[in-house]
Order: C-alpha cells, then sequence, then structure tokens
C-alpha cells in the first residue's frame, strides 16, 4: 500500500515537473480568450510574444461556447484569461475556471483580464429577479459591438500585457496605438457609411444590438426573443409583426447561431428585409477580424435600408 | 440514516419565543425595524441616483473623447495608410486619448462579485405519478396508484471561506412518504479548495463523491426522472459520502482527471458500516474515478471514465444475516467491491446548441462483493445462542448491472429520449429485471422544465415481483442562483 502510493506520488511529480506551469520564461504568453473579438485584439496588441487560444470559433452564440473539458488543459497553463466581462460568458467560464486549477487566472488575480473594465453599460438592470429573463446584472455584455467601448478592450488587454510582462511594454505600447490608429480611421469611416442608418428602426433576435444602435443612430424596435434567453411565444409574435407593420420597421437582422423560421416568417409578414449578422468575427464568412466584421454589419445593414 | 428536522418544530419554536416577549419590547422592534427600512430605501435611493449620475457622466466623457476622436483623425486620408503612418498630427493626439480612455478605465473599476456572496438558490421539484403495483411490489416507499410527491425542496448556498477556499451547502427536504412532513436533510456540506500545488483540489465534508457519471447528479437535474436501478442498487443512489476526494488534473495537454476520495459510507440510501469499537482504515469506503475526453469533430466529442468502489471490510453493513443470498440462504456482506465503466457520446454543434442537439449516455457497473453465507441461520441475533455453527462459509457474487440513454434536443425548450435499464440485484445475480422509459421534456425556461414520463419495468423471474407501469410528471423549478460546477456540467 506504501509503496504504490510512493510510486503514485513519484509519477505525479516527474508529470508536474515535465509540464508543469513556469510562466514567465516559457516561449510565449500564453492567453485564453473566450470570444473571437478579443481575440484579434490579443493577436494585435501581443504580436509576436503571444500564443492566442481562443474557446469560441465564431460561429458560437457569445452565451453557449460548449464547454469542453478539451479547453481545459490549454487555460491550466495559461498566463493570461481575456474575457468580456459583464456576464457575457456566465454560462460556460465560471465552470472551466473551477476546473482548470489555475490560479493566476482566477477572479482577482492579474491574469484574469475582463475588458469590460471602464466600459459605461447599458440597459443595467433595476432587478435581477428572472421575470426579466436571462438578465445580465451588470448590463447588456455586448458592448464590443459598438467600435468606440471596443477601443477600451485594447487598452485593458494591453494594460493586462504590460502589467504582467513589463519586459515587452514598448512592442504592447506600439502595437496598441498602431492598433487604435486602425480603429480610429475606420470608426470615422463606418460613422461615414453608416449615415444611412440614422434613425433606421430594426429587430434583432436577441438583444446584441443596444451598443451598436446608440453608436450608429439606429433605432432599436425589439426583439424576436421574448425576453433574453427566452424564445418568443406566438402572441408576441403576432404583437410585434403588428407594432413593425404599424411602425413600418424596414430590418429583422438574425444572428447565425438563431433559427431561421421565425425571423423569416417576421420578414415576410411585414415586408422587412432579413439580414443575417455576425455577433463576433467569423460568425459569417469573410469576418475574421474585428474589422472585417463591423465593415461586413455596417456595408449589409446600410445595404438592406430601403431606398426613400 | 440522516438527522431530521422537522419545519413545524421550528415554527413552534419561533411561536414560543415570540408570545414570551413583553408588548412594549415588540412595540420597540417594530419601531427599529422600521427605522431601519426606512434608511436601506434611502441608501438606495442614494446608490441609484449616484449610479445613474456617473453613467451620465461617462456618457458624456465618452461622447467628448469620440469628438476628439474624430478631429484627430478626419484630416488625412486613412483608409490607404499603412497603420503606422495614421497622421503627422495624430500619435500624441491619440495617445492623449488613450490616456483619458485609461482614466475613465482606472475611474470606473467597480467590484460587485460580492453582491451574491454567499449566493443562494431554492430548487421545487414535484412529481405527478400513477403506479400499477404498490410498494410491497415495487419496493419504492411511494405508494402505488396516484401519487403527488413532493421530492426535491433543495435550499443551495455558497460562498468563499477565505482566499484559500469556498464552502457550499445543499440541504434538502422530501415529504415524508407517511407523515407528509417535510424532512430537511443536509445532501451535501463541503469546503472545497484548490491551493493545493500539483493541480490538486482538495473536496472535504458530506459530497456527491465522483463514482460514473449520473451519481452525483442532484435528482432534479437527471435527465429523466428516476435515477437508474443500478445506481440505485449497487451504489444506494447519489453517491453521498462523508469523506474528502482529491482531484487531480494530469499536467498534460489532454485533458485526464483523476479523483481519489474516502468516507464513511458511500450512497445516499445505502446503510452505513456498523461503527463497531474500534474502526481500522479497512472500514472506510476508498472510490475514485479517472476519465478523459475525445473531440470528435468540431460538434461530436465523447468522454467517459472508470471508476471504482472498494469497502475492505463492511463490518457487517447492515447487520448480521441482514441479506439472503441465492436460494433464500441468509448472508452477510463482508466486503463491498463497485467497478463502472461509463462512456457519453455528445453531439453538441457549435452554432446553434441552444435549439439542437445529442447525448447517449452510458454505464455498465460491476459489483464483486463478498458475503458470508449462513445456510442454517446459527449466527442470526434473534437466536437464542448466536454463533458459528460450522456450515458458514464465504463466497463473492458477481453481478452486472447497466443503463443507457439517448435525448435527442430538436427545440429551445424542447427534447425526448429514452432510457434503458438492465441490473442484476448485487446479492443474487439470478435476480434480475429491466425498465425502458420513453420521456418528453418541455424546458419553459431555464429555471421552469415539465417532463412527462412511462416507465415499464418488467416482471422479475428470481423475486417474483410483477411488471409495474408506471407515469410520471415532474415539475422543477429554481429561483435565486444556480451555479452549473464543473462535476455537474
Ligand atoms: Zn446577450
Amino acid at each position: 500500500m506504501t509503496s504504490t502510493l510512493l510510486r503514485i506520488v513519484t509519477v505525479m511529480a516527474a508529470l508536474t515537473a515535465l509540464f508543469g506551469s513556469a510562466p514567465a520564461h516559457a516561449a510565449k504568453i500564453r492567453i485564453v480568450i473566450t470570444l473571437t473579438d478579443l481575440a484579434d485584439f490579443a493577436r494585435e496588441v501581443g504580436g509576436d510574444h503571444v500564443d492566442v487560444f481562443c474557446l469560441a470559433t465564431g460561429i458560437e452564440d457569445t452565451h453557449g461556447v460548449p464547454m469542453k473539458p478539451s479547453f481545459v488543459p490549454r487555460m491550466n497553463r495559461a498566463d493570461l484569461l481575456v474575457l468580456v466581462g459583464l456576464e457575457c460568458e456566465h454560462s460556460f467560464l465560471p465552470a472551466l475556471i473551477e476546473a482548470s486549477k489555475n490560479s493566476r487566472i482566477e477572479y482577482g488575480h492579474p491574469g484574469y483580464v475582463d475588458c469590460s473594465a471602464g466600459v459605461s453599460p447599458v440597459e443595467v438592470p433595476l432587478s435581477t429577479g428572472h421575470s426579466q429573463g436571462d438578465v445580465h446584472p451588470y448590463g447588456n455584455p455586448h458592448y464590443m459591438l459598438d467600435p468606440l467601448r471596443a477601443r477600451i478592450a485594447v487598452t485593458n488587454i494591453c494594460n493586462a500585457l504590460v502589467a504582467s510582462f513589463p519586459q515587452y511594454q514598448a512592442d504592447f505600447t506600439r502595437n496598441r496605438d498602431v492598433y487604435l490608429a486602425r480603429l480610429n480611421a475606420k470608426i470615422v469611416e463606418w460613422e461615414a457609411a453608416a449615415k444611412p442608418l440614422k434613425g433606421v428602426k430594426f429587430v434583432s433576435y436577441h438583444l446584441h444590438w443596444p451598443y451598436f444602435a446608440e453608436r450608429f443612430g439606429l433605432d432599436y424596435f425589439g426583439t424576436i426573443e421574448l425576453k433574453p434567453g427566452i424564445d418568443p411565444t406566438p402572441h408576441h409574435i403576432a404583437e410585434l409583426i403588428a407594432d413593425m407593420k404599424a411602425q413600418r420597421v424596414p430590418i429583422v437582422i438574425r444572428e447565425p447561431q438563431f433559427p431561421e423560421k421565425v425571423p423569416k416568417l417576421i420578414a415576410q409578414q411585414t415586408g422587412a428585409s432579413l439580414v443575417k449578422l455576425p455577433i463576433m468575427p467569423g460568425g459569417v464568412p469573410r469576418t475574421e477580424t474585428y474589422i472585417k466584421e463591423m465593415d461586413y454589419i455596417i456595408h449589409t445593414l446600410v445595404a438592406a435600408v430601403p431606398a426613400k | 440514516m440522516k438527522r431530521f428536522l422537522g419545519w413545524s418544530s421550528a415554527l413552534c419554536l419561533a411561536a414560543v419565543t415570540l408570545s414570551a416577549q413583553e408588548t412594549n419590547q415588540l412595540q420597540r422592534l417594530e419601531l427599529r425595524l422600521q427605522q431601519m427600512q426606512d434608511s436601506f430605501e434611502l441608501q438606495q435611493r442614494a446608490m441609484r441616483e449616484d449610479f445613474e449620475r456617473r453613467v451620465r457622466e461617462q456618457q458624456a466623457q465618452i461622447d467628448a473623447l469620440k469628438q476628439q476622436l474624430e478631429t484627430a483623425t478626419n484630416a488625412p486620408t486613412p483608409v490607404a495608410q499603412p497603420p503606422t503612418a495614421a497622421a503627422p498630427a495624430t500619435p500624441e493626439q491619440v495617445n492623449q486619448l488613450n490616456d483619458k480612455v485609461n482614466q475613465v478605465v482606472e475611474a470606473q473599476k467597480k467590484v460587485l462579485e460580492s453582491e451574491f456572496n454567499p449566493s443562494i438558490g431554492f430548487v421545487g421539484e414535484s412529481v405527478f405519478s400513477y403506479r400499477s403495483q404498490g410498494p410491497d411490489q415495487t419496493g419504492s416507499d411511494r405508494p402505488g396508484g396516484f401519487d403527488v410527491y413532493q421530492r426535491s425542496m433543495e435550499l443551495d448556498v455558497a460562498g468563499s471561506v477565505d482566499p484559500f477556499a469556498r464552502g457550499y451547502v445543499v440541504a434538502n427536504a422530501s415529504a415524508d412518504a407517511a407523515t407528509g412532513e417535510a424532512t430537511l436533510g443536509i445532501e451535501e456540506a463541503a469546503l472545497e479548495t484548490d491551493s493545493l500545488p500539483g493541480n490538486l483540489t482538495l473536496k472535504a465534508g458530506r459530497f456527491f463523491g465522483e463514482f460514473g457519471r449520473l451519481g452525483y447528479i442532484h435528482e432534479h437535474e437527471l435527465p429523466f426522472v428516476n435515477r437508474p436501478l443500478v445506481l440505485d442498487q449497487y451504489l444506494g443512489g447519489e453517491t453521498r459520502t462523508d469523506g474528502a476526494q482529491v482531484n487531480w488534473l494530469v499536467p498534460v495537454p489532454h485533458y485526464v482527471s483523476l479523483t481519489l476520495g474516502l468516507g464513511n459510507g458511500f450512497g445516499g440510501d445505502s446503510p452505513l458500516n456498523d461503527p463497531g469499537a474500534y474502526r481500522a482504515l479497512s472500514g472506510l469506503n476508498y472510490f475514485g474515478r479517472l476519465s478523459t475526453f475525445f473531440n470528435l469533430t468540431p460538434d461530436w466529442n465523447v468522454e467517459t471514465g472508470i471508476s471504482g468502489l472498494i469497502n475492505p471490510d463492511t463490518q457487517d453493513r447492515g447487520g448480521v444475516d441482514g441479506l439472503t443470498g441465492p436460494g433464500g440462504v441468509p448472508m452477510t456482506e463482508k466486503e463491498r467491491r463497485v467497478a463502472g465503466l461509463d462512456v457519453k457520446l455528445n453531439w453538441v454543434p457549435l452554432q446553434n446548441n441552444q435549439f439542437r442537439s445529442f447525448t447517449w449516455g452510458n454505464e455498465v457497473l460491476y459489483s464483486d462483493s463478498r458475503y458470508q453465507f449462513d445456510p442454517d441461520g446459527t449466527l442470526n441475533p434473534a437466536n437464542p445462542s448466536p454463533g458459528f455453527s460450522g456450515d458458514e462459509y464465504m463466497q463473492g457474487i458477481g453481478a452486472v448491472g447497466l443503463y443507457s440513454y439517448a435525448t435527442y434536443k430538436w427545440h429551445r425548450q424542447w427534447s425526448g429520449g429514452f432510457v434503458f435499464d438492465w441490473v442484476q440485484s448485487a446479492s443474487d445475480n439470478h435476480d434480475q429485471t429491466f425498465a425502458c422509459s420513453p420521456y418528453l421534456t418541455w424546458a419553459i425556461s431555464h429555471w421552469n422544465q415539465l417532463r412527462l414520463q412511462y416507465t415499464h419495468t418488467d416482471h422479475n423471474a428470481a423475486s417474483g415481483l410483477p411488471p409495474d407501469d408506471a407515469i410520471y410528471l415532474q415539475w422543477a423549478w429554481i429561483i435565486g442562483s444556480h451555479a452549473h460546477g464543473w462535476q455537474q456540467r
């Protein structure tokens, strides 16, 4: 019994030494990132110093990335965990963090990088009761669809990298500035391109678009979901169709992870155009980066606005 | 088995205490309560106003920054330029802008995590049923015919103990079949720490030990209404134990998890060992599971594990002559051994797994316990002078049991499936039965779920039990916090 125990302990020690998790002097900084938009930012800011592993591929729902045990060894060895925050990842991330046994990336440690720090949230609920559906107590978490708020995420990622790896500070800040300059230029371009969207009413499947609508001046008319995370009742669909007809709402957005049937029906009944828009890079083809994704969203929406 | 606490006795106690109070003392208390409520409301209003003001300020700040951004980047044509040459005047301005954004970032760091610390949740679960056979024929403690059973009234509390450990409690009350009284028992109350070196997590207290796949899932979260027969019979239902378990995430690039534990007893409904006067280490239960996971494609994966449970000396668990073996021979359990293999195939489409998924879950258990047979029954304590007569002998009984279920989800709210059970009695492997149960689940929301299930349990040739047909309607609901831990995923 004792010798068996001793043997087990020896094997454990050997394995730990062999694959053990020494952070700083590893070849590259290991970053695990929940969603693809943040992964794009981390690659831009981290450059050659980082090895980025993203839990999502881009086609997932932001709240529904499958909890795969294969993520666990990656997270176990990560130096940084970068997340959207505002409970966007609440359905899968806490358990993965628990399973990955890596104190560097636990909440409250420097490796836990919540990109929502500094983002002013909208729709902070007055009550977190489930009568309002799967509400996020700190406000709507889909701020990445507002490029100005997304800038804050770029800065947060850079700050976290600098704090943990000050030896590369010059590279990180230079990369950040280069990327932000590119993003700033694109923001100006997007604002100009989105002029036809001003005041345009739209509905979407999930409440993904309040920050986007606010930034580009659209009028968020409603959602197909009854409440966040709760599918519509027939009554809700009928009411939405009637209201959309009365108010001449021209656009129905379907995020690719939701079934097409109901959005299509609503579009047909109201005469609105149905557009499929990604909610993170990779959600539809040719949107691999954040900039390409926003390009795609804005151009697709503008093309869907009926001519006056 | 558990220590029970009646709700009614708590109420009585409260009433007695109240009546003993002086009237003016009550009035003072009321006044104090009113004052506390007033000040709480005031504080709340002030907090909300403060928060709204800060949001407005930040919005104004962001708008101002946006203005600056536009003036900063409007002049040159940025599109065709390589990024490093954004504009002659901009880098400085952009840096200023970044600094301001950073300031906003710093100013806004607000931590609310403790808001739900400890987090509290409650689960209610009712089972409406019709069974064709009574408890004498089914072995259930619920009556035949029509029945309404309040199976779970579960209170979940969890929070951090200190920077090194977290703790959680699951207290559950089930309605007693005879009295209807909701008797509260502690299903789990454990402390867990991962502040150990080498990828180790230690859990200690009362908890559901890791063996197989569905043994440590709370009843209301099972994929069907009842726990599989083989888990009920070989493990004693849920894998509850008072003990400690260590989980090791093997530090290799592939996911491999090893859990080893020990405890006093194993299985919520299985009898404890006779504590006796002195217990050697062999009197405890040892259990563990080694598991891994493979991605077959991005959407298909398989999870598998092997488990073991051994209690080298059961100390006559269940009493001397507590059982009868093959041929009705009285016997006593001397050593408890169970091994298990679990395989679960999942189809979880990355894109729309909230609307479509498929699971095929299987567990096979092999019970290989050793018994002392006593054909003439001379060991029976009811005898005037119980003792060995020389006909006693030791023998192991190997028995197999399994379940296999498949669940298909075709709608955000709808899923359905089928579970097949087959089990040989651990004390007599000729005594075997099977059950088939189709089920249909309507998840109205994440916190509110109805399930309809039909179960046909076959007749049992060895024990002579007749077939049983049952229909269940299960309604489970959750209020408050309900976390999905890794083990319960
Ligand atoms: Zn959402």
